[in-house]
Formats: C-alpha cells, structure tokens, sequence
C-alpha cells in the first residue's frame, strides 16, 4: 500500500515518571513519522518503552515534553476530556487480554463505543454487524466473553477497534495472548484491516511473526528510537528463521 | 441510556450472592428502622398532641397511677374561674375471655353530658351515639383501633374482665364508634355505670379542668395544690402541654436509646452497602480502565456505579419496609400464627414503606460516593501495566 500524507508525527516525545526521589525516563526524545494507512510494528525489550509509547500515541498518557500530532491535533494540548472524546472518534484500541466486558454480548461489548456519537439504534446496529461480520463473528452476537475462545475474544476486541472507523488502531501485543495457529489468525485479520480498509495500525509485539506482518519497524531500546525506519525484522529478531510477507 | 441501564442490571447480576446479601441486609436493617421508627413516632406523636395550656389535669402527687378521693371532685370543681370539669374512672381489663396479652384494654368512665367538650379529638363523634349513651347506661362509646382488633359491631355486647377490680366484670352495648386518633384503642362508658358494678364511688383517678387562658390555669393550679398541702392524699395540677411535657421527658432517655439503635443500624447499612460496592469496584478496575480508553467520562463512571448502589438500596429498603408494613397489618388483622403484641401497639403506617425506599436510597448514595469518586479516578495506564 502505497503510503499518503502524514497521519501520525512525533516531535523530540519525552516521558518521565517520578518514583518517589528518582525520576525514571522511559522515552528518552523519540521522533518518527507514520503516515496514513501505514502498518508500522513497534518492537524491543521488555522495558524498553514500547507500551508507554503506545499509550502517548492513543492519548491514554501525556507526554512530560514534546509534540505528538495525530491528524494534525497535537494531542499533548487537549484537556483529559477533550482527548477523551478525541480518542472515541480516531483511535480504535487492542488488547493482549481482550479485555471484553464480561457481562456483556459479543453485540453490546462492540456496540459499546458507539454509544457516544448519538447515532440511532439502526445505525448502530448495521455498523456492529458489519464489524462483527469483518472478524467472523456475526453468528456469534448473543454469545459472552466468557462463552467464546481466545481468538473468538480477540476477534471481538478487533470489531470493537474499527466499529467506530478511527484513524488508527493501535494494538499491544493482540496475539501475545494466543497460540500460533490463532494468532495467525489474527495477525491476517490485521493484514485484512490494513490491506482492504487502508487503516493506519501501529502493533506492539515482541512476536517475530506478528512483526513481519509490518511494513515497517520501529525498534526501541532504553527509551530512544534505534535503527528508526532502518530496521528490519532480521536485525530486530536475530536468528528469526520465518520469512516476510 | 439502554446500555447504562444494561450493563447497571448485569452488573448488579454479575455477583448474585453478593448482591442478594447486600440487600438482605438493607431488607433487614429497614425492616428494624421501620418497626422502632414507628413506634417512636407514634410516641412523640401521642405525647405532643394532647398540648393544651387551658386544660388542667389534677392526680395525685404521690401515687401512679393517681388515685384521689372523691370528696375532692367538689372542692376542685368550685375554684372560681374553672369552666368545666370532668373525671375519669381507669377500668382496665381483658375485652374476651382469652385474656390474651394483646386483648388488653382500657375503658375510661367518665361523664357523657360534656364527653366532647373536654375531649378533643372527639368533635366528629356522631351526635346519634352520644344520645344513645345517654339513654343506655351500660352504652359504651369504642375506639375504631379497638372495633377493628375485636371485630366488634355497634349494637353487639361485650364483657370486660376487669384487672383493675377484680370479680367486677361489667358488660357492655357498643352504641357508637370513637373516631380514629388519639382515643381510637379506648372506650368510654358512663361513670354511674362504673360507680354501681364496680362499688367505687370512693375514688377518682384524675379530675380535669377546663380554663380560659393559661394565666387563668396557673392561678388555679397553685390555689388547688395549695388547698391539699400537707394532707395526706396531696394533688399536683397542671397544665395538659406540662403533662405531657413531663411524660416526655420522662420517655426522651429511652427514645434517645432507640434513636441511637436506629443510627447504629443505618451507620451498618452504609458500611455494608460501601464495603460491598468497594469489593465490586476493585473487581471492576480493569473494565472501567477500559470503558475510558473507549471514551466513556469518568462520570458516566460515577453514575454507573452510584446508579448499581441506588437501586439495591432502593428496592430493598421500599421491600424491608414493606415487609414490616404487611407483617403489622397481617397482625392486625389476625392472619399470623402468633399475634406480635409489640405491634398491636404500635402499628406499622403504610407510610413507612415510601420512608423506607427513601432510606435505603439515600444510604446507598452515601456509601457509593466514595468507591464511585475511587472509580472515577482510576487511571487506566497504571491498571494496564499493573496486568502487563
């Protein structure tokens, strides 16, 4: 997929925690670019700041210093409010455990973001069996998270992610959680969402086969941007012996 | 708001035991609040209405309860300025032959010819049963609390087992209906009636005075206590609003107990009520970090969380107070297997059961605020690498 104009742009990003007398500085001045429909893989050690990096990314977090724009809102300016409701309408969402709210249906847990844009019950309704129709679980509405597979979960969380039509989709370890053959799974699903939607997807792995489904590496190690658009899944997973996609 | 409402209901059935004791517990604390809330009231309620400064009660200063000569009727009743008078003959008994402890009542004999006069409450007595009193010297005039326990009809008779005089069991004709209220568990009868069937023309119990300002009242009341100073049966006189202050008073320490018991209870019912959402709150950390990254503000977590807490205590306050109301109105109405003395006396209102909702609606307010405001704060970033 051929790469349009810039969607996604970090500025000289900093994060630092203060534990007690010690500040600790997990991203240490990260700069890149992601542009829009894009699939970049965020990979490196445990501890290295790939999750932190993530949340400044989909507005969970605040940058202590730098810029973070994503659609041209430099996200690190909005109010907890304002990046909340920013965050509905352009960052859709994966989990490495799922995290479905038990008591709800398949349906309802996708159905649930949608509940903030006032659309009417129809509306909502196509988009959920739309989304749930793209994942392969639209015989599966009435089921709870309890009641289904891992995959089935995840495929769930994925629905859950696009149903609202964000920017980005942004996932953290999504097969972290999963044996092989279903994460395989769902690293195509992924593919599928990239490929045929063009959405923008920025996935968390330490899993060599679920970063060679990437079009791009970012590598991060003790907080800073290694390799940047350099890397590549041979340097990033030494030994790795699968092959890229 | 469907989906509020959804996941409120699924989430209060998410832990059915926890749930189903939390509100066992509320049923249970209402359905005590209820019962000593009613008769607290009902205390208050009979102490503060019969307030009146122009009536004046004279019993005896030394004897409970009073006892007074007779001879005395005449010397009170002519101090200058008392308007009217009458007396009153205490005649306890039983009302059938069970002599259960809740067919305990109390007949008051006393004069027909100014009955309503010097009895407030009984201005809607119907004129008809105060002629038929006059004409029937056994006529008794029975309160509506009372017909109703005993299932009694005017005309029907009826005998009272006297404990006050025993072996002097009177018969009586209901000839009219006391209107509900303060004099609703009584009856009056005659006092020539009392005089010949019991032999006690002897004595009174409590004279009653009728002034025309409270001035008035206090100028009698020093000059009859001052006429039987130092004899050996001396009166103490009052005011009805004093009286009834004293009685009071007398009940304000036991009152203030049971006012206590009640706050321990709702003080309990908060705690388990806050305890119970604090539990379910902390299960719930996770899920609430995720309606957030989904955009839900955190007062739509609040209002989740303070609405689960609402209705639990809601439902199950309106029901503890409901089951209290149908226990005292199936007492009442005979239907138990065992008769409730207690709340013979002191029936439960219907009126408790929307106290009751409120109560428990409002102690789950103040027990869910807190875990609420504690779920509102929860920042998803520290739930997520807690798990990571």
């Amino acid at each position: 997929m051929a790469a349009n104009s810039t969607l996604l742009h970090l500025i000289d990003v900093h994060k630092h925690y203060t534990r007690g007398s010690e500040t600790v500085r997990v991203i240490r001045g990260v700069d890149f670019q992601v542009s829009e429909g894009e699939f970049v893989g965020l990979i490196g050690p445990s501890g290295s700041g790939k999750s932190t990096l993530l949340n400044l990314i989909a507005g969970l977090d605040r940058p202590t210093k730098g810029q973070l724009f994503l659609d041209g809102v430099d996200i690190a300016k909005l109010s907890e409010a304002e990046v909340s409701q920013w965050r509905v309408h352009h960052v859709g969402f994966i989990f490495q455990f799922y995290h479905l709210i038990p008591v709800l249906s398949a349906y309802e847990n996708v159905e649930l973001p949608l509940l903030q844009f006032g659309l009417s019950a129809r509306r909502r309704r196509r988009q959920v069996l739309t989304a749930l129709k793209l994942v392969g679980l639209n015989h599966r509405l009435s089921h709870r998270p309890g009641q289904m597979s891992g995959g089935e979960q995840q495929r769930v969380g994925i629905a859950r992610a696009l149903v609202t039509d964000p920017s980005i989709i942004v996932a953290d370890e999504p097969t972290g959680d999963l044996d092989g053959h279903t994460s395989e799974e769902i690293l195509d699903l992924l593919d599928l969402l990239q490929n045929r939607l063009e959405k923008t997807i920025i996935l968390v792995t330490h899993d060599p086969r679920a970063a060679s489904r990437a079009a791009r590496l970012i590598r991060l190690e003790d907080g800073r941007l290694v390799a940047g658009d350099e890397s590549t899944i041979g340097a990033a997973f030494p030994g790795w012996q699968g092959t890229l996609t | 708001m469907r989906t509020l409402c959804t996941l409120i209901i699924k989430n209060l059935s998410r832990n059915r035991v926890r749930t189903t004791l939390t509100a066992l517990a509320v049923i249970v604390f209402t359905m005590v609040y209820t019962v000593v809330g009613s008769t607290t009231s009902l205390v208050n309620r009979l102490v503060s209405s019969t307030s009146s400064n122009t009536r004046l009660v004279v019993v005896n200063r030394w004897i409970t309860p009073s006892e007074l000569p007779s001879r005395y009727i005449d010397q009170v009743t002519r101090v200058r300025n008392v308007q009217d008078w009458t007396i009153w003959h205490y005649y306890f008994g039983f009302l059938d032959e069970s002599k259960r402890s809740d067919r305990f009542g109390l007949g008051i004999a006393t004069r027909i010819d100014n009955l309503q006069a010097m009895h407030p409450g009984l201005e809607e007595l119907d004129p008809a049963s105060l002629q038929a009193i006059k004409h029937d010297k056994i006529g008794a005039l029975v309160g509506l609390h009372m017909m109703d326990a005993m299932k009694w009809k005017v005309g029907q008779r009826f005998t009272l087992f006297s404990a006050t005089h025993p072996g002097k069991d009177l018969e009586f004709h209901i000839v009219g209906v006391v209107p509900a209220g303060k004099w609703g568990s009584n009856f009056f009868f005659r006092e020539d009636y009392f005089q010949q069937g019991t032999g006690d023309d002897e004595t009174v119990n409590v004279i009653w005075l009728r002034v025309g300002n409270e001035e008035t009242g206090r100028q009698i009341a020093a000059t009859v206590e001052q006429m039987f100073a130092n004899s050996r049966e001396e009166v103490k006189v009052e005011t009805e609003a004093a009286s009834a202050a004293r009685i009071a008073g007398k009940t304000e320490s036991i009152l203030a107990i049971v006012n206590m018991v009640v706050l321990v209870l709702l003080i309990d019912m908060l705690v388990v009520i806050s305890n119970s959402i604090s539990i379910s709150t902390r299960e719930r950390r996770t899920e609430m970090a995720v309606l957030k990254v989904l955009g839900f503000s955190p007062n739509f977590i609040i209002v989740m969380v303070v609405s689960e807490a609402l209705i639990v205590g809601t439902l199950s306050g309106g029901l503890g107070a409901a089951l209290a109301f149908g226990l005292s109105a199936l007492n009442e109405a005979d239907q138990l297997p065992y008769t409730i003395a207690f709340l013979r006396m002191f029936p439960v209102p219907v009126s408790f059961v929307p106290r009751g909702m409120f109560l428990g609606a409002l102690a789950a307010f103040m027990g869910s605020i807190i875990p609420a405001w504690t779920a509102r704060g929860i920042k998803v970033t520290e739930v997520f690498s807690d798990i990571a």
